[in-house]
């Protein structure tokens, strides 16, 4: 175990994290199409970066230099890490960043169709997903950690975490093709709406009765509970952003220009989404870490 | 299951296949009149009896302001146009300007529809759009199919000029200060294509294309004319883009044989409003905080 891997892995997390800032960035100022070039912008590899094109050509430098870290990550885990399978998860981690660039570069290309766009946007929450699971896996805590030892009943938490984390995705991925199936000066599609305020109720049904349960059956573990609190907490700002940016997203079609208030909680909301679907990927590790899968084996181990 | 070769092989060849999709991908390219060429059709030949609709389009009651533009993203266009506004209402004293007027449909004199006709005479040749102080001149255009539209730019900026319509291709190009004139052609018929530039997001105009002569775009004082329009029963349109996704007016006028027929319309609160040509998005009837 190398905790310099973990930094990095962490740092990379991070990075990735701002990524997803810079690009929902351009889908709230409507800059994805501020140049028709790519991968230059164009012509030139660093262009004056006036009006939107600060945001798209911001993006692409922000991208590009998470593209290096995660190569640098990649072979960092090839020399440090013992773990054959988390090695590969960093090869993983390569392929998802490089697929994600062509996708960007081809959404560019193609005038932003909803499907390649809607697609990017997922593909980045996925790729994020990876590196939060890289910096959960290389932890010291993670590698230290063993199965809990007391008896715990109650319903599968397991099967809650990856629910969840499933119907967050799913949320996500609604979220996306509902911010790119139409631009700041248009109304947004009502069907798409419907189905991505229906998934918050879902998600909020479903994530509120996992955290419940962790909490309540994992109290003294905070090896548990403190990612459950942590995503219970962004849960209710995201569901508060969400009212946000429906308010003012609605109103824009009518505004000048993508205005800050508007762009500002957009934003916000996807970051937020970001970090909900992040605190759930830990919780999910972790509970798979230490939670039995079933009573049956825990009592096999202390006969 | 795949061997580790395999795997590897595959994982590059889909790798080499995205990258050259993405690379081989540009925009569309022109369209030079799309399968069809030139509008189909017969020609119509000027029998020396044609007429004019004209008419003055108003506005009733006080027109809604139109917003102030914040152009500090971009220092150059801060300077050439310092108190930019918004375009969608130029009113003066009562009468709009930049309501598009056109001839929908309608029936000649000798019972053919004005939709048979694919040329006519007096086909305007070309027009310009130009981006100068980063708004665009003028803010609405109106063309026939395949007419080359122009597209310059005066400023000492990058712009980049996106047309967004629905029944043509989707069009988007950069232009550099000083770069030659982009040409475009659009193919179909469409009320209205709009235009925009993505670098500059308040850029916005829109550019009408009918498959013959008779529209106009209305003056400052409101007036607009067709000339040479047939002896014929006609239903007109005057369409604004203000409201959602834009509102126009309809009527029925008759031109007689050399006749002037006159065909006013009026926007605004107490004027009736009909749903524009662009589908109305239905309204949003969720949660908002009013409605609790």
């Amino acid at each position: 175990m190398s905790k310099g891997v973990h930094r990095f892995a962490v740092f990379v997390a991070c990075a990735t994290f701002f990524l997803i800032i810079a690009g929902a960035n351009v889908t709230s100022h409507d800059a994805g199409l501020a140049t028709s070039d790519w991968p230059l912008s164009n012509g030139q590899v660093f262009p004056k970066m006036v009006g939107n094109l600060f945001w798209e050509h911001g993006h692409r430098m922000v991208a590009t230099a998470v593209g290096m870290l995660t190569i640098v990550l990649a072979f960092y885990l090839q020399f440090r890490e013992p773990r054959t399978w988390v090695k590969r998860l960093g090869w993983a981690a390569l392929g998802a960043v490089v697929a994600q660039g062509l996708l960007g570069g081809l959404t560019v290309k193609l005038n932003l169709p909803l499907i390649v766009s809607a697609t990017h946007a997922t593909l980045a929450q996925l790729f994020f997903l990876i590196t939060v699971s890289l910096a959960v896996f290389t932890s010291k805590r993670w590698i230290e950690s063993e199965p809990l030892e007391q008896m715990v009943e109650g319903p599968p938490v397991r099967a809650l975490c990856v629910f969840s984390l499933a119907m967050i995705l799913t949320q996500l991925v609604l979220g996306a093709t509902l911010r790119h199936s139409a631009t700041w000066d248009k109304d947004l599609p009502t069907p798409l709406l419907v189905a991505h305020i229906c998934g918050a109720v879902v998600v909020t049904l479903v994530l509120s009765t996992t955290i419940a349960a962790v909490v309540l059956r994992f109290r003294p573990e905070t090896y548990l509970t403190r990612p459950a609190a942590v995503a219970g907490f962004l849960l209710v700002v995201q569901l508060g952003l969400g009212l946000a940016a429906y308010m003012t997203r609605r109103t824009s079609p009518n505004d000048p220009q993508p205005l800050t208030p508007m762009v500002a909680v957009t934003v916000a909301h996807v970051a937020c989404g970001a970090l909900v679907f992040a605190a759930t990927i830990v919780l999910t590790l972790r509970v798979f870490r230490i939670v039995r899968a079933k009573q049956a084996e825990y009592r096999l181990a202390h006969a | 299951m795949l061997s580790k070769n395999a795997r590897l092989w595959l994982g590059v060849i889909m790798g080499i296949s995205l990258l050259s999709l993405a690379s081989s991908c540009t925009p569309k390219e022109p369209d030079d009149g799309g399968p069809g060429g030139p509008p189909e059709g017969k020609t119509y030949t000027a029998k020396n009896n044609e007429g004019t609709i004209s008419g003055v389009v108003s506005y009733n009651g006080t027109a809604p302001e139109n917003k102030k533009i914040d152009t500090s993203a971009d220092s150059v266009c801060t300077s050439k146009s310092p108190d930019l506004k918004t375009e969608e209402w130029v009113v003066a004293d009562g009468k709009i300007a930049n309501a598009y007027v056109y001839i929908k449909d309608g029936t000649l004199a000798d019972g053919s529809k004005i939709g048979d006709y694919g040329k006519w005479p007096n086909m305007p040749a070309s027009a310009t759009l130009d981006q100068n102080g980063c708004h665009y001149k003028p803010h609405v255009l109106g063309v026939v199919v395949n007419e080359p539209i122009s597209i310059t730019n005066s400023d000492p900026t990058q712009h980049n000029v996106h047309f967004t319509p629905k029944n043509n291709p989707d069009w988007n190009q950069g232009q550099a200060n000083g770069a030659p004139a982009l040409q475009h052609k659009l193919a179909r018929a469409e009320v209205l294509v709009p235009v925009k530039c993505n670098q500059h997001p308040w850029m916005k105009a829109y550019i009408a294309v009918s498959k013959h002569p008779f529209f106009a775009i209305t003056e400052k004082d409101g007036s607009y004319s067709l000339k040479g329009v047939p002896p014929g029963k006609y239903t007109v349109i005057a369409w604004h883009e203000g409201g959602a996704n834009g509102t126009e007016q309809k009527m029925d006028v008759t031109v007689a044989a050399s006749g002037a027929a006159k065909a006013d319309f009026s926007f605004g609160g107490t004027a009736m409003v009909q749903p524009g040509s662009w589908p109305m998005l239905e309204a949003i009837t969720f949660p908002t905080l009013h409605n609790h």
